[in-house]
Formats: C-alpha cells, structure tokens, sequence
C-alpha cells in the first residue's frame, strides 16, 4: 500500500524555514506583549531579510539519545550539505524564487531544486527538480491550493514544507500563553492554533513558541498533534547577531515518536548580495558552467 | 500403602468436623479474599486474541515482529470493502459516497457527535485513510511531473468524464484489488490505525526532564570557508528512549470498530459493506465473548436445573455451586491480579473446573444423602461421606492438575497461562469442597425429612406415568413449543432433549444400573470387540486429522467476518499480509542494485509460483522502477532497476522528499533495511506452512549469493500469519508431548492409588478412549483441529479420568470388603456408577449447550466435550466391567477372591 498515496512535492527554501519560526528583530519586547504584533513583526523583518541571500547549510540527522543530560546523536550522522540562493520578486516583493544545489553525499552532488512561490493563493507554486545521475531537469506540477498533501521532508530530514510556511498568520488564533525562562533566558510562550482549513494540511494541531524577549529569537517550539501529544520540538541555539539582526546559527528539529533529530546548522549566512535574476531559472540547474560561474560570482561577493 | 491411604481417609472424615469449628474465621479470611480477587477480576481482566500474544515477548519471531513495527509502524489496519449498490464503484453516487465518508474519516472531529451513537473519539486511533478518492497518479506531461488525482474533487457527472476515470484506474496495476476490484463492482477503504503502536498513557520523553540541554556539538562548528562540511560527534552509549507500547485490550477494537461503523452507516444507501482486517474481527470476537456470558448462564442453569432433580434439595445444589464458582473466581482473580492476560482457553478452564467440581460435589453428596436416608444425623453423614469419596475426589483433582500442568511447559503464553489457571482452579475446588462445603451445609442443609422422603421428582414422574398418552404428548408438545418460542428453535429443541434425557433417565436409571453387568457377564467379548473397533476406528480417525487454523473459519459460514474475509479474497487482494523484512547491515545497502534485483526477483517469482496464495506484493524495487520510468518520460523501457547505485540514491531522494511518512514505513533512515509486502489470501496454516517452506528455500537461493557483498545480510519472514504457523506449531508438538506425560502420570497415580500395576493400567484404557474418538471423529468428518479444539485433549482426560477413579477404588473398596468379584463390581455400579451416570448427564448436557456459541472454536469444543463425555460414560458403565471381568485384576490383595467365572470358584492369588 505504500506508494498509493504518492505525489511529489518539493521545496528549497531553506530561507522561509530559518527565518519564519526563529528570527524577530527591529522589534524591542518592552514594546508590546501582545501575541500576534509580536509574530506579525517577526515576519515583516523575515522578508526584509531574506531577500538576496546566499547560505551554506549542512543538514545531519541521526537517532538521538541522552548523555549526562545531553541530547546527542547516537549512531553516526546521516549528513548533506548544501548551498541555496534566494531573493524576493513580485510587486510586493512577497513572492519567492529559490534554489538548492546539493554539494553533498557524493551521491546526491548537484541535485538540484529550484522553487517559485508566489503570495498569491490563486497562484501555484512552481518547482524545477534537476536529478544530476538522469540528468533531467522535471517541473514538478502540485499546487498549494491542493488541501490534503502530506507536509514533504527537506531533503529527506526531521524538517517538513510545514515548518517553513510563513505568510498565512491570518489562519491561525494565537493566544499569549505567559512568560517562562529557555536556556537561561526570559521568553513568552505563544501559542498557535491553525484554523479549520489550515488544520486539514498539518500535522500540528497546536505550536507553542518560546520566545526570546530580549532578542526576538524563537529559541524553542513544541509541536503538538490533534490527540495533545508533543510530536515534535525545535530547539535553536548559537544565536548570533548578523547584519544587526539575532539569528540562530543552528536549529535542531527532535522527532519525539521516532526518536530521530536533525540538525541544520547554518555554515554562512548571507543576506544583500547581488544575485542577477536569470541565476534563479532553470537553466542553472542543468548548465554545470553557467551555474558554477554564477556561484562564483556570488561566493567572491561574500569571501 | 494401604495404611497410609486409609489414614488420609480418617483424615477426609475428620475434615468437616474441623473446618465447621473454625468456620468464623475460615469464612472472614475467604469473604475478604474473594472480595479482593472479584476486584481484581472486574478491573484487571485482560483478554486477548491477537496472535502475538501467543509467544514470549523474547521469541524470535516476536523480536523480529516488534523490530518491524518499530521500524514501520503499527501493521493493524482495518479494510473495509464495499460493494457499491448501482453495481459500479465508478458511478458518481458511488464515488461521491467514498469521497464522504472519507472525508468523515479523516475529518471525524468536525462531525455532529450528537447525531452518532458511538463514541466517536475512538476515532483518534485512525493514522490514515485511504480510498479510490485518495489516490495520486504520477504522470509526465512534457517536461512536467504531475501527480494527479485519480478522481477529481469535483466528481463529474456525466458518462464520459466518469468512464475515463474508470479507464485511468484500471491502467494502474499498484492500485486495482487493493482499492477496487478488476470489475468495479467492489471497492476499498484502507483504514489505518496504530494500534499496537500507541506509547502508554504514563509514557513521557526523557528530554522533558529537568535540566536536559542541547549537546555542545550541535552549536560547535566553523564556518564553511574553514572546514567544509563539519562531522556531528555522536555517543553509541547515549540512551535512546525506549517507548513501551500500549497492550490492545478487545475492547478497544470493539470500540474503534463501533466508531467507525456509526460513520459508514451514513452511506450504506449507496454502498454495502464487508469489514475485514484485525480491528473488525476482534470486534466481532469480543460481541460474540460477551454472547458467551448468556451460553455460560445457560449452561450454569442447566447444571443447576439438572443437580436440583438429581438431590431434591436446594441447599445442595447452591452450595455445590457457590463452591465451584468461588473456585473460578479465584482462580480468575489470582491469575489477573499476577499480571497474566487472558485467552478465549478461559472456556476451557471454566469447563474443566466446573467438570472436577461437579463430580466432587455429586460424589459427596449422593453418599451423604445415602448415608442420611440410613438414618444418620447431618454431621455423622458428612463425615462418613468425605471418608468414603475424599480420597478419589483428591486423587481425581491431582491427576486433573497433572494433565493440565504439563501444558505448562510451552512456549506459548496463552497455554502456559491455560494450564496453571485450570490447575489452580482444580485445586481450589478440591480445597473449597473439602473445607468450605461442609461450612456452608452446615449453615444450611437438607433437612432429614427432604433426605428421606421419597423423590419428589420420582413422585411426579409417577404421577406423569399414569396420564393419557396424548395428554404426554400433547404437554410435551406445548412445553417444547413454549422454550423454542422463548430462545428460538434449535436451542428450545435442544433444551426439550435435556428435558426428555432427564426424565428418561430418571425413570430408567435403576434398570440402566442393573441392566449392565449382566449385558457385560452375558456378551463380553461383544463388548470389547465393539470397543475395540471404535479404538481402531478413532486411531484410523486420527491419523487422518489435519492440524489447520484458519481465522476466517472461527466464525460460521453465514457470519459477518466470513463472509467479509471470502468477499475479500475473492474480489479484492485478500486481508492477509506477509512481510519479508531485508537487513543488509550497511548503511545505504538497499541503494546497491544487486540487492534491489534480488528483491525484484523474488517478487516475480512469488507472484508466479503462488498465485493461489498471494496476489501481489510491493516493495522498494517497485518505487525505483516505478520513479525510473517515470524520470524518463514514462518510458515502458525504464521500469526495472537502475544499473548504478547513484541513479539509485537519487531516485530514492526523490521518493523520500515527496513522502517522508511513505518512505519511513517501506525503508529506515539510513537505507539499511527495508521490507516486501505479499498480500495474500486468507488459507489455512497448513497451507501456509508449505507456502512458508518453499518461500524460505527461495530466499536462501537468492539472496546467499550477495552475501560476499553484505556479510550481515538478513532476510527474515516475519508478519501475523508466519507468526500464527509458529504458534500452530508449537501448540500441536506442546500437544502431543504433554498428551504422553499426562498419560503417563496419571497412570503412574493410578497404580499407586490402586496399588496395583494391572488395575492401573486397564483404567488407563477407559481414559484413552474418549480423546482418541473425538480426535477420530474429527479427522473422519474434516474438521480441522485448531489452536482451540486442539486443547480439548486435557479436558476430556480430567473428565473420563474422574468418573474412572471413583468407579475403581469404589471397586477396590468392595473388593476388601467382599472378597467376591461380581459382587463388588455389582455395588460399584449400582453406588457409583448413579454417581458418574448423572455427573454425565449434567456435564454432558450443560457442555453441549456450548455448541450453539457464535465463535466455532468454543462450539466445537462444547460439541465434542460433550460427546466425550458420553463416551467415558459408556467406557465406565460397559468397557471397565468387561475388562474387569477378562482381566480379574486383584489390586494386590492377598488372600482368595472369588471370581467371575461359577459361583465359588475362588482366583488365587498366582491364578
């Protein structure tokens, strides 16, 4: 029965994930304590910085365990490294173009996956997937107005499509829980609760975000199903300031009924570079030269 | 010997006397445990059908079992097969039916609960659902992957639009049997669940304890420029959490099932339909067990109906009782409170508790009534009566407990738990008849008037003698009318036959009793001839028994289960599922094409070979060739396995980031193992174990030449059915092996008591005749035996081993005290053979009553623990006599005896 539901689902940008849940700035706690102003800033600031940013990223996952208190990998890491491109378009510049390129397992090398998403719910996101042993570049056709589709994994981790959704704050009530501490610091815990709709396409019947006060950064998140049981949990750490802006260099996603974690860890990370549009089309993906001469650029930019 | 046997009977008529002195104390200390032990009863009682439960959670075959699941999830899904009522799965008020009740499923929170009977948070167990509307297709279009639905979420109205999906759906080899039938006639819900995966309710993550943080390696690395990729430490020795699973309890698929069943009700205008799959069959289970409450009342009533006309009073009758349902309850009580689950065997222990309680309180009290109609005062009687049967009554309940412990040596959990529950039983009604009845009677007990008066059920018969044989007819026409009109016509016939039985015997049982030994001293040879015929007959019988269990067959023909299963298989793709689990030992082993072709081989040739048995199976190889094909503009050319193992990985990448969930439950994280799925049809183990044999072969033949490759390769069959043969397997050699020991012990018992080796033996005959019949009988009508009816040896020993003791060391006691063979035997048939005759008819009578269950395994059981019965009857009242008399055993008695042959021929001793 397994392939039975099968469809394909893609997406590249890293960015949406690590700056949707986990980055607030511009934004000072004493300001405001209400909820969904806070979560509302984060994602302004999101956008503001996302946009032409070049990132190194290693994605590890693993089965975890407990060591002197210590959550740590238990058997030897299952890694991927990768480098991703992105910049925002459209005339609200609230549309999204992205891309991947798989640097490693040698097996994957130069998978690459180029992603269009557009504000717009009328519009359907686009995905260019670029398998390098085929050498076939395939438009994935699936659109985010269909419902049901199952969120799809990020390159095969712990990390789902869901967790990097933004935008869709409307869909959710999100109440203020209290004030709390995490990791040493003083946080509110906010919690979210998808709509209807919204709730027919997760798998989190409930979020709770624990909120860095001082520094806007979302420094853990529980997720929970409809049956109340804690699935998953995010855990953020090595925050730094980049650009003036707090970001979490290394975000950890634990599988709580698998056991399993992975870690993205945010090798570089760099916004405001110059990246011409045709960068982000398909050719990149297929045309080795092009890309690498292109990458090139960029990499100079930011070396 | 014999001193020491005649102490222990001084001691058995001391017995009363005692516990009577002390009964304040022994009826506090009993009302407070049997208070306890009903607590535990009422709120701990687990029973459980499912086939795990068979073996030790250490077995093999449940490691491999649980490695599975852990690995894949929760295998307990529930497919529920409808058949559409326009004829055509395809028509849109069909497909429009599927659609809503999918959705239901899915979205069951948002329904109206008050509109619903069932608790529809039962629901909550639903993992996922999947039907015709569900399903994907992959298509290239171009230079577009498209994964469409197969049916649009607006479902067309017209012909044409509806006649292209049923076009599309029939191209798919993947989906037809599992989700519609190759004739649109029949579809299917795949409802899964995870029972059987549910971590327990007091289950909490070690990382929500205190003072738990993030490892230092997580945050400890350089940036890319330094050092490339980094490598995350990790601690083999770091504890893993270990998640226990919840234990599924029938009540819970009882519950769920109902659930679902209150939703599917909405649509069954449009669709009929068939539920099968585990959830729906312990459902059915569980209603037919609490069916099996009313069969048990009956059958209590009747051996109470039937003990009442046999003692003329009540006190004996409800004491016998209280003292045989007491030993249930503790027994029960005890059992659950030590942790052990029970089976649907607990009717088995019921049976063989009430079986040894009843002989023990018939023996005891048809002595004490004789001994009260002597004229002797209620004390008097009792201790003469426990003097006389404590002895056979102690030594039937040893040899009882011996037969049913020697189960206990199994593997199997369920027939462990069988053995020591039925021995505690037997025990606890030795000790409660021995010590708690002469309590009880002493409270309250028949009065002298009631022990002497002529029987009232005599009197009436008597009185019934004189009317008009129509008027007998006709009342007996009415009553017989009345009971079939009151519990239905088979059951009302049937009780009319006890009825009938009762009164036969009643009026008969003197000329019966007296009639035997002389047809025995009249046609000896006769006899034993006819005996040993049917002891061929049933030898032949047995040899031709098949050992087979079949699930769907635990139900009859016209039941809800069987017809679901037979609709399944014959439509469908069957409910059965194989799963051959691949652990190559190497990380990314299952992207190496020599291993995904040996799968892929041994795929077609299961297909090939067994298309009576399996009708498809799935796997990994079918995802790399299907996404393969699919990657090269659905070229037919390009379904089969890559060459390379890095065309491989990136086709698997592709798979594992459109489907995560999908992925993790065909193949584990690190691409190390992996799983075939065979769907097969529903058979009998039999069949299966040839199956299973050949498959075995073929796995070594393909897959030990990859062993150079993959020095840790493991290929094992794991799955509920593989399971069920191991478990048949081990209950038929557990079997045969405590067969031979109980025969043997009791044997050995036997001769000591009898302190004889001859007498021992020729009661082992009577023994032996009854389980071999019913084994015969078995195997010359084709029924089967199954993991139920193969139990039912120990209970028909316990029974015809009872009634044997009693009549052989009441004949030894009349033999001390004759001294004259005919005489002897003639008392021992006329005192104890009333005894055993209405012990028969009692037992016989109210196990019978079982047949009539729902559930097959318990209706054979009561069919053919009945006729055994009859069986040890006719080996006590014909067969023992005529042994006895060819044989004239001396049970060691020195001196002469007089024999059988003319009056006053005197055996000796070295005759």
């Amino acid at each position: 029965m397994n392939m039975l539901d099968r469809r394909i689902r893609f997406t590249t940008s890293f960015t949406g994930l690590v700056f949707s849940l986990f980055m607030a700035s511009g934004l000072h706690a004493q300001e405001t304590s209400d909820a969904r102003q806070i979560l509302e800033q984060v994602e302004d600031n999101q956008r503001a910085i996302s946009d032409a940013a070049f990132n190194r990223i290693q994605l590890s996952s693993c089965r975890f365990g407990l060591q002197n208190n210590q959550i740590t990998c238990a058997e030897r890491a299952r890694v991927k490294a990768l480098e991703s491109v992105s910049i925002n378009t459209g005339p609200t510049k609230r549309d999204t173009r992205a891309i991947s390129i798989v640097l490693e397992p040698a097996a994957e090398r130069g998978i690459g996956m180029l992603s269009y998403t557009y504000d717009d719910p009328t519009q359907d996101n686009e995905t260019w997937l670029y398998l390098s042993a085929l050498g076939q570049v395939k438009r994935i056709a699936s659109g985010n107005s269909d419902d049901d589709s199952e969120a799809a994994s990020l390159f095969g981790s712990e990390f789902t499509t869901e967790d990097q959704d933004t935008g869709k704050l409307q869909d959710y009530t999100i109440n203020m829980m209290g004030e709390g501490t995490e990791s040493g610091r003083d946080v509110w815990l906010i919690e979210t609760i998808p709509n209807e709709k919204r709730a027919r396409a997760s798998r989190y019947a409930r979020t709770v975000q624990y909120v860095d006060k001082e520094r806007l950064v979302v420094l853990r998140a529980d997720m929970y199903d409809r049956s109340g049981r804690e699935i998953k949990r995010l855990m953020a750490s090595r925050i730094e300031q980049i650009n003036g802006v707090w970001t979490p260099r290394s975000l950890t996603m634990m599988n709580l009924v698998a056991n399993r974690l992975s870690n993205m860890a945010i090798l570089e990370i760099n916004t405001g570079v110059t990246i011409p549009e045709n960068f982000l089309t398909p050719r990149t993906l297929t045309d080795v030269a092009f890309r690498e001469a292109e990458l090139q650029n960029i990499r100079s930019q930011v070396d | 010997m014999e001193n020491r046997l005649l102490v222990l009977s001084r001691l058995f008529a001391a017995a009363p006397a005692l516990a009577v002195r002390y009964r304040a104390i022994i009826l506090l200390t009993l009302i407070m445990i049997s208070v306890l032990l009903a607590w535990g009863v009422a709120t701990r009682t687990r029973i459980d059908m499912s086939v795990d439960s068979f073996l030790d959670q250490s077995d093999p075959a449940i490691t491999a079992l649980n490695n599975f699941r852990t690995q894949f999830g929760s295998d307990d899904s529930l497919f529920l097969v409808y058949e559409a009522r326009d004829g055509d799965v395809f028509s849109a008020r069909s497909l429009k039916a599927v659609q809503a009740l999918t959705e239901k499923l899915r979205d069951w929170r948002s329904l109206d609960a008050s509109r619903y009977e069932a608790d529809l948070s039962e629901l909550d167990i639903i993992r996922r659902v999947q039907s015709i509307t569900t399903l994907r297709v992959q298509r290239v279009d171009g230079d577009t992957l498209r994964s469409e639905r197969l049916v649009p979420e607006a479902i067309p109205d017209n012909a044409a639009g509806l006649a292209a999906i049923r076009e599309r759906a029939m191209a798919e080899d993947d989906y037809k049997l599992a989700f519609y039938s190759a004739d649109g006639r029949f579809g299917a819900l795949l409802i899964q669940t995870t029972f059987g995966a549910q971590p327990v309710d007091s289950y909490v993550p070690a990382v929500n304890a205190e003072n738990i943080s993030l490892g230092d390696a997580f945050s400890d690395f350089g940036s890319f420029d330094d050092t490339g990729s980094f490598e995350l430490s990790f601690d083999e020795s770091a504890t893993v959490d270990e998640i226990n699973f919840d234990v599924v309890d029938m009540g819970e698929y009882k519950s769920f099932y109902s659930a679902v069943s209150a939703v599917y009700a909405d649509h069954e205008s449009e669709l009929t339909f068939y539920p099968a799959g585990n959830p729906s069959l312990m459902s059915w289970v569980f209603d037919v067990l609490q069916d099996m409450l009313w069969l048990a009342a009956g059958m209590i009533a009747i051996f109470v109906f039937l003990l009442r006309t046999l003692f003329r009073s009540f006190s004996a009758v409800v004491w016998s009782m209280v003292t045989i349902l007491l030993s249930l309850l503790w027994s029960w009580g005890l059992m659950v409170w030590f942790g052990a689950t029970l089976s649907t065997m607990v009717t088995l222990t019921v049976m063989l508790v009430f079986a040894t309680g009843i002989a023990g309180c018939v023996h005891v009290m048809s002595a004490y009534f004789v001994f009260r109609q002597q004229s002797l005062d209620h004390e008097t009687a009792l201790s003469r009566s426990y003097e006389k049967t404590g002895l056979a009554i102690m030594v039937t309940s040893i040899t009882t407990m011996a037969g049913v412990l020697s189960l206990a040596g199994t593997d199997l959990i369920p027939i462990q738990v069988f053995g020591v529950m039925s021995a505690l039983g037997v025990f606890l009604a030795f000790v409660f008849t021995v010590v708690l009845l002469p309590i009880l009677l002493s409270i309250w007990h028949p009065s002298a008037a009631a022990a002497n008066s002529e029987s009232k059920g005599l009197a009436l018969m008597q009185r019934w003698q004189h009317l008009p044989l129509s008027v007998q007819i006709t009342l007996m026409l009415i009553v017989t009318a009345l009971m079939m009109w009151a519990v239905g016509v088979t059951v009302g016939l049937y009780l009319a036959l006890i009825g009938l039985v009762t009164l036969g015997v009643l009026r008969w049982q003197n000329e019966i009793l007296a009639a035997c030994p002389g047809l025995v001293a009249r046609r000896p040879w006769t006899i034993l001839s006819v005996f040993a015929a049917i002891f061929a007959a049933s030898v032949y019988g047995t040899s031709q028994v098949r050992i087979d269990s079949n699930v769907a067959e635990l139900a009859r023909a016209d039941s809800a289960p069987r017809i679901a299963y037979n609709m399944v298989d014959e439509h469908m793709a069957g409910a059965q599922t194989i799963a051959v689990m691949i652990d190559t030992g190497i990380s990314d082993g299952l992207m190496e094409p020599a291993l995904l072709r040996a799968i892929e081989t041994l795929q077609e040739h299961v297909i090939a070979r067994y298309d009576e048995e399996v009708s498809r199976t799935y796997s990994l190889a079918n995802i790399v060739k299907d996404t393969y094909r699919v990657m090269n503009q659905d070229n037919p050319a390009f379904y089969r396995i890559p060459d390379d193992a890095v065309t491989i990985s990136q086709l698997l990448y592709l798979f594992n980031s459109a489907n995560p969930e999908e992925r993790r439950s065909l193949v584990s994280d690190d691409f190390s193992r992996s799983h075939i799925t065979i769907n097969a049809y529903n058979a009998g183990s039999y069949q299966y174990t040839r199956f299973f044999e050949e498959l075995d072969q073929e796995i070594v033949s393909l897959f030990d030449p990859l062993k150079a490759q993959f020095p840790d390769l493991q290929v094992t069959v794991t799955g509920s059915v593989p399971l069920m043969m191991r478990a048949m397997d081990e209950i038929a050699q557990s079997q045969y092996s405590s067969f031979l020991i109980a025969l043997s012990v009791i044997s050995v018992i036997m001769i000591i008591t009898l302190g004889s080796v001859q007498a021992g033996l020729i009661s082992v005959i009577p023994n032996l005749i009854p389980a071999l019949m019913t084994f015969g009988l078995m195997g010359l009508l084709g029924i089967t035996l199954d993991t139920d009816t193969l139990l039912i040896a120990p209970v028909i020993i316990g029974v015809a081993v009872d009634d044997t003791i009693h009549f052989m060391t009441s004949y030894r006691l009349e033999l001390i005290k004759t001294r004259d063979m005919k005489q002897a035997l003639h008392n021992t048939l006329r005192d104890v053979g009333r005894a055993v005759m209405f012990t028969t008819m009692i037992l016989g009578l109210g196990f019978a009553i079982l047949g009539f269950s729902e559930y097959l395994g318990i209706a054979k059981i009561g069919i053919f623990g009945g006729l055994a019965i009859f069986m040890a009857l006719l080996c006590d009242l014909l067969l023992l006599p005529a042994l006895i008399m060819k044989l004239q055993p001396r049970f060691g008695l020195k001196g002469p005896i007089v024999g059988f042959g003319d009056t006053g021929r005197l055996v000796h001793e070295h005759a």
